[in-house]
């Protein structure tokens, strides 16, 4: 194989990087009191050691009006100096350069913690935030230009190799390059050459801030996917004007408006891979300077693809690396297959920023927990014999936990496949990807010499029999039989006996959806596309309401829709009688009927932890983990077999081994 | 001769005495320091207890790590520093010190722990669909000795007793009520078990000289299987009796698994809506107990006269006053001094205080910015060295806070409001069915201005000629005068073609003439805010009679609503009115007799039959004279409120106050 672009190493202005993989700048919710905590050091710090070639932080915040989440870092406090060292420090340690993005978020933002009024370049309340900004002034304007300078100088300060200006999409930059949000009529708004002076200034003013030493870089919208916004020919026009300043180095570019079309932004697995890569191509034709692609890479055969085709000189992988920090060490030693790739399912990383939560992963438990040694091996002096029962995956976290520090696991799962309810998942077309957590589990597990046996059904007495140090119980959940549903109803069934193909419903459809996630959801789809005319209904207000925070109900509706499903809100069943199931219109107490034939249940299930009872009787010494313990989503089974199969200790020497 | 309780007299509560008979009650702040009580914290509660409070319930504290129901939640083992500065500042100001100890239970969120919730019975949890873990025998002694131990430091730390919740967010209501415990075991056979076990586990704790509390929810709202009335009043008479347990107050609330908002609704539910049951619970306890044990009521009462009724008529022995002490923290203070037209009125909007709320908002108040932010300079309002001439152009609440605040600092105060109405937006507001309080705090803002000897002129235009003339002309701004412009807004301009002869009225216009000023047929309200507004414009329009239809981007009416815990009850209000509501739905095109509304997804466009369409939409800045000051340069000029930014009345309040303080 010919040397690979991807290994390449590229020149940005002052600084090298030694390939084109980059980490780049994405919110963590890791900041305390508006400055960098141990959490970022650690977070990024895996990040270099696994070998990004490039590494861009979080935005840091150029003035006091913009606060738009509460865990925002406030750049503009000479305070952050000392954490940036200890991050840019962190990172130097393993020879990889870091870049600080600094921003402003102008109207995208709200009052709520500033107690400020919020800046933008004309009075256009941002679509979520839904507060009327304050018109910036002459004086205003040159205010946020100096603060960009005082970030830099803050940046540069703390070590930093560059700084990028994200004026792409949650940014007063972008507020005034957009003719969306840009209404002025001054020397600020109208044509473009206007709309973007303030950019202009802002690479002037950091320019000076940095001087020649570290890199600059502009990162940009090629499109906002809004009426009235910013497009590609518009944005190529920019990265010219940013170009011909001749004090920028690098182009980084972006899709989407944060606050208004974000689920194009951090796209899941219902948006192809490399979507967006048409703007990196049209930047990249029209500037010498180099581009950085970015869009659902999830692995480096891909991006090694995009740079070959000259779609891009860099690519940005970022839930890639939070799902493996060692993803660019793995492809460079050629070990691919040991990459943890990422589901792209949002869960824990996208999901758990909109909630102001700390961001972490589904499948890398150590994601935002590094600082806490969370994931690393801890080996025992002795290892145990580790009996794991279930090999969904809980079950398999527990068991490469487990062998990650020495003990000596075997995992036996009833059905002939790992995976349990996650394999179902799977099986609907667009959710494939989400299979990959089991993937790469088993893959783990089989590199730490975790052993398997399928199609093994174990009883208490073949446990005792079998003599573990340890068990840990992951036996799941089966599914529960709501009181209104006769137990006789065939046409009544669960979930998972669609997606395992034990029910095979025709016809008309009603799929009930009591979990707000994509349990209904994907079973109405896929009973669409077989042909079934699908009714969704569901007690709460949206149908999948839980879709909203991975990204994902936006696609639901465009695709259910297409698919003519219907979705039907505020409606409890209320009993069957015959073939007919009543509902109630809870809000008004009104009652409805419906006559599908079927009905398909997306309800809670039950524990199946009567073998753990038993084993805990008998009095060894068991854990549960998962679904086992409560019923959950699969982010909660991994994090549950971590940390029960990362506890597990050192198996006590026998007394007469002991006493030798 | 036989005596009438008053609010202000000494109470006993067991082993304690307060001073007087206003709670102010355990409610989220968002105010800690990871999971402890911080600095915030020790002042917020000082200003209440320095404002006359008699007994000040601090922030629930978790006692056990299993729960972690928001980020900063306090947990008791973390708690014991805070809660010594909380008693040592609150005592030195009179009042006595519960901490509020619980457990969510499965209300919680295992977002934080990363732990699976811990309930009775495996109910998942109303919003997220988490299920919790069915809480077994070493489960439940777990939690009933976190009690203990927290407990154990709430005494150690010099608190005066502790609160029990088994009111809103509880794993003890989970245990007593058949909505969420449906254990077949000796904590499903006696639902009060669990109960029991806690109660006594934090009696031993406390020994006999410390005061304990029971928060205790009389009603669930959902007779099929939660705790009613009559349930709660035998159980409460029970528990009150039980002599080693031996409760010393007993605080009625209400409210389920199901009905969260219902336990401290805004301004759509009654003041005082939990009295009848307070008084039901009450009997029960009094007879049980000869009296003993007294009992609180709690449930939006705000207004001083209501508290002193309730306590007077026997309704209960004590109020809790939570909300009018965060609208006007000197609440006692001013009722006892005779000073009871200086409350600021709560107005019951929930917009600022309800801080259960991923976005970990700051408590505060719309009528009182600082209420959360005692340890800011703007809590030192105090008096200025140099008195100025000061003119407030615009009545609304950011003019008249800041004439206000400017007078209670020396300044002297002239305002002039063009309109014949002081009180601006207050005014507009306060016709949404609901809001109607926010009408209280006009009144107040004005006889405040009065009684500080603001001169206020009415129907008062202004013209830039008039303030911008120069320096030889005598006008306002050359003699010196510090002019603060609080003009406010304008409506906005609605983002649809609009045809000749359509009827596009603005929400405030919607709200002044009512449906009987718009043209006879359907409505269509466009929402695209999501606020209380749009459906106060609709619940108003059906209410007269029209055939509504509201119409919004958003997949949930009134998606904004969540914070202040109108979002369900408004959906339902709505759907009961019979509005039509169109969700994911863009506002096109109005034509004299039709609108076209498009769906977000699929493009598709449909056509109303509508004579009106309401703007509910966001308005402009009315910056008009702003602009012309500056321009005439103008110095001495500074603006607040709508004018700066259209936006709620909280930043029009504390934009306005913060005009004030900086003339000097």
């Amino acid at each position: 194989m010919p040397e690979q672009l991807i290994w390449t190493p590229l020149q940005l202005g002052p600084v090298t990087v030694r390939n084109r993989i980059v980490f780049s700048a994405h919110l963590t919710n890791y900041a305390v009191d508006g400055l960098p905590s141990e959490q970022h050091v650690a977070y990024y710090a895996a990040r270099a050691a696994g070998g990004a070639g490039l590494i861009i932080t979080e935005e840091h915040s150029t003035h006091p009006t913009d606060w738009p989440y509460e865990k925002l870092i406030h750049g503009f406090h000479p305070e952050v100096v000392p954490g940036y060292r200890r991050i840019t420090e962190a990172v130097h340690r393993h020879r990889v350069p870091i870049f600080a993005q600094i921003n402003h978020n102008g109207g995208q933002a709200s009052s709520m913690y500033s107690r400020l009024p919020v800046w933008a370049p004309s009075p256009v309340a941002d679509p979520l935030f839904r507060e009327v900004p304050k018109a910036v002034d002459a004086a205003e304007i040159a205010e946020i230009v100096a603060s960009y300078g005082l970030v830099a100088r803050h940046s540069a300060e703390g070590g930093f190799d560059g700084v990028e200006l994200q004026c792409s999409h949650s940014s007063i930059v972008r507020g005034f390059l957009s003719p969306a949000t840009n209404k002025r009529t001054d020397d600020y708004g109208g044509p473009l050459a206007n709309r973007a002076r303030i950019l202009i200034e802002i690479v002037d003013e950091v320019r000076r801030a940095i001087g020649p030493d570290l890199a600059l870089g502009v990162r940009l919208c090629g499109d906002e996917l809004i009426e009235g916004g910013t497009t590609i020919d518009e944005a190529v026009e920019v990265a010219r004007m940013v170009e011909a300043t001749g004090k920028v180095d690098y182009i980084n570019t972006s899709i989407g408006v944060a606050t208004a079309s974000l689920f194009m932004i951090e796209a899941s697995m219902h948006i192809p891979p490399g979507y967006s890569m048409f703007i990196p191509s049209a930047i990249r034709e029209a500037v010498d300077l180099p581009v950085v692609g970015v869009g659902r890479f999830k692995d480096p055969l891909q991006a090694e693809r995009a740079l070959a085709e000259g779609q891009c000189d860099l690519v940005g992988v970022v839930r890639g690396q939070i799902a493996d920090p060692d993803f660019v060490a793995k492809a460079r030693a050629g070990f691919t297959d040991d990459t943890r790739l990422c589901l792209s399912c949002n869960q824990e990383c996208v999901g758990r920023m909109g909630l102001n939560r700390w961001l972490g992963c589904i499948e890398n438990p150590a994601a935002g927990r590094e600082s806490e040694g969370v994931g690393q091996p801890r080996p025992v002096a002795v290892g145990r014999r580790v009996l794991v029962i279930g090999a969904g995956p809980a079950g398999l976290q527990a068991a490469l936990a487990a062998a990650r520090n020495g003990h000596h696991v075997t995992v036996v799962e009833r059905s002939g496949a790992a995976g349990g309810q996650v394999r179902l998942a799977a099986t609907v077309p667009n959710r494939a990807e989400f299979g990959d957590l089991i993937r790469n589990q088993l893959h783990e597990c089989g590199r730490l010499g975790v052993e398997f046996e399928f199609g093994v059904d174990v009883d208490a007495d073949e446990v005792e029999r079998r003599r573990p140090d340890t068990v840990v119980v992951a036996t799941g959940s089966v599914p529960d039989r709501p009181w209104w549903a006769p137990a006789d109803a065939a046409w009544i069934v669960d979930v998972r006996d669609v997606l395992d193909g034990t029910a095979q419903p025709t016809g008309s459809v009603l799929v009930l959806d009591e979990l707000g996630f994509h349990h209904a959801t994907s079973v109405a789809e896929l009973l669409a596309d077989r042909g079934c005319t699908v009714e969704v209904v569901s007690p709460g207000m949206v149908v999948g309401q839980d879709l909203g925070i991975t990204l994902d109900l936006e696609n639901w509706w465009i695709r259910a829709e297409s698919k003519g499903i219907a979705q039907s809100t505020e409606l409890v069943p209320m009993g069957v009688e015959g073939r007919v199931l009543n509902v109630q219109h809870h809000p008004t107490g009104a009652m409805e009927t419906r006559e599908p034939d079927w009905v398909v249940l997306a309800v809670p299930s039950t524990p199946a932890d009567a073998l753990f009872h038993e084993l805990r009787g008998r009095g060894l010494d068991v854990a549960r983990v998962g679904d086992a313990l409560a019923p959950r989503r699969a982010h909660a089974a991994v994090i549950d077999g971590e940390r029960v199969g990362a506890a597990i200790p050192t198996a006590q020497l026998a007394p007469q081994l002991a006493s030798r | 001769m036989w005596s009438v309780p008053s609010l202000f007299d000494p109470i006993e509560l067991g082993p304690r005495t307060a001073r007087n008979r206003v709670v102010f009650g355990p409610h989220e702040t968002n105010l800690g320091r990871g999971r402890s009580i911080s600095e915030r914290h020790v002042a917020y509660y000082r200003r209440r207890a320095a404002g006359g409070a008699g007994v000040v319930v601090t922030e629930e504290a978790s006692v056990h790590e299993s729960d972690w129901p928001y980020e900063h939640a306090p947990l008791g083992v973390e708690c014991g520093d805070g809660w010594q500065a909380v008693a040592a500042a609150c005592h030195a100001e009179g009042a006595l010190v519960l901490a509020a100890l619980g457990h969510a239970g499965g209300q919680g969120t295992s977002h934080w722990s990363q732990r699976e919730l811990w309930a009775p019975s495996r109910v998942p949890e109303v919003n997220t669909r988490e299920v919790p873990k069915w809480m077994e025998a070493d489960d439940i002694a777990a939690v009933v000795a976190g009690f203990g131990a927290a407990a154990e430091v709430a005494v150690a730390s010099g608190c005066d007793g502790v609160e029990v919740n088994a009111g809103q967010f509880s794993l003890v209501r989970q245990f007593l009520s058949g909505l969420t415990n449906q254990r077949d075991d000796e904590w499903g056979g006696d639902r009060t078990r669990f109960a029991r076990e806690v109660l006594a586990a934090v009696r031993a704790a406390l020994g006999p000289d410390r005061v304990l509390g029971l928060r205790l929810s009389c009603d669930e709202l959902a007779p099929w299987a939660g705790i009613t009335p009559e349930a709660a009043a035998e159980l409460a008479a029970e528990l009150c009796a039980d002599a080693d347990l031996r409760i010393d107050v007993l605080t009625v609330v209400r409210g389920s698994i199901y009905s969260v908002g219902a336990t401290r609704p805004d301004g759509h539910t009654p003041a005082g809506f939990n009295l009848d049951l307070a008084r039901t619970v009450r009997d029960a306890v009094n007879a049980a107990t000869d009296g003993r044990v007294p009992v609180v009521a709690q449930g939006s009462i705000v207004d001083v006269d209501q508290a002193e009724w309730a306590v007077a008529d026997g309704v209960a022995d004590a109020v809790e006053m939570t909300r009018a002490q965060l609208a006007d923290a000197d609440l006692v203070a001013k009722a006892v001094g005779e000073r009871r037209r200086e409350i600021r009125p709560c107005v019951l909007c929930n917009q600022q205080c309800m801080v259960r709320d991923n976005r970990n908002p700051i408590v505060s108040c719309v009528v009182d910015p600082s209420t959360g932010h005692e340890t800011t300079e703007l809590e030192r309002i105090g008096v200025t060295g140099t008195p100025v001439d000061v003119l407030v152009v615009g009545g609304g609440p950011a003019g008249l806070e800041a004439a206000r605040v400017a007078s209670t600092r020396g300044h002297r105060v002239r305002l002039w409001e063009q309109s014949h109405r002081l009180g601006g937006r207050l005014g507009t507001v306060s016709l949404q069915p609901g809001r109607e309080r926010f009408a209280l705090f006009a009144d107040w803002l004005r006889s405040e201005c009065e009684r500080l000897g603001v001169e206020i002129e009415t129907g008062r235009d202004v013209t830039v000629d008039e303030i911008a003339r120069s320096p030889s002309g005598g006008d306002v701004a050359a003699d010196g005068t510090c002019i603060v412009v609080a003009t406010g807004g304008r409506p906005g301009v609605l983002d649809a073609t609009v045809d000749a002869g359509a009827r596009v009225v603005s929400a405030a216009e919607a709200l002044e003439v009512g449906a009987a000023g718009l043209p006879e047929g359907a409505v269509l309200v466009w929402d695209p805010i999501g606020g209380p507004t749009g459906v106060a414009v609709a619940e108003l329009l059906v209410a007269g009679g029209r055939e509504v239809h509201l119409a919004t981007q958003d997949f949930i009416v009134g998606n904004e609503l969540a914070r202040a815990g109108d979002l369900a009850p408004a959906n339902a209000r709505l759907a009961q009115a019979g509005v039509s509501m169109h969700r994911r739905s863009i506002l096109r095109s109005v034509a004299p007799s039709h609108a076209v509304l498009e769906d977000r997804f699929t493009g598709t466009r449909s056509s109303l039959d509508v004579s009106a369409v309401v703007d509910a939409g966001h308005r402009l800045p009315d910056d008009e004279l702003w602009d012309a000051l500056r321009a005439a340069g103008v110095p001495s000029v500074v603006r607040a409120g709508d004018d700066v930014a259209p936006r709620t009345v909280m930043e029009a309040v504390l934009e306005g106050r913060r005009a004030a303080v900086d003339l000097g």
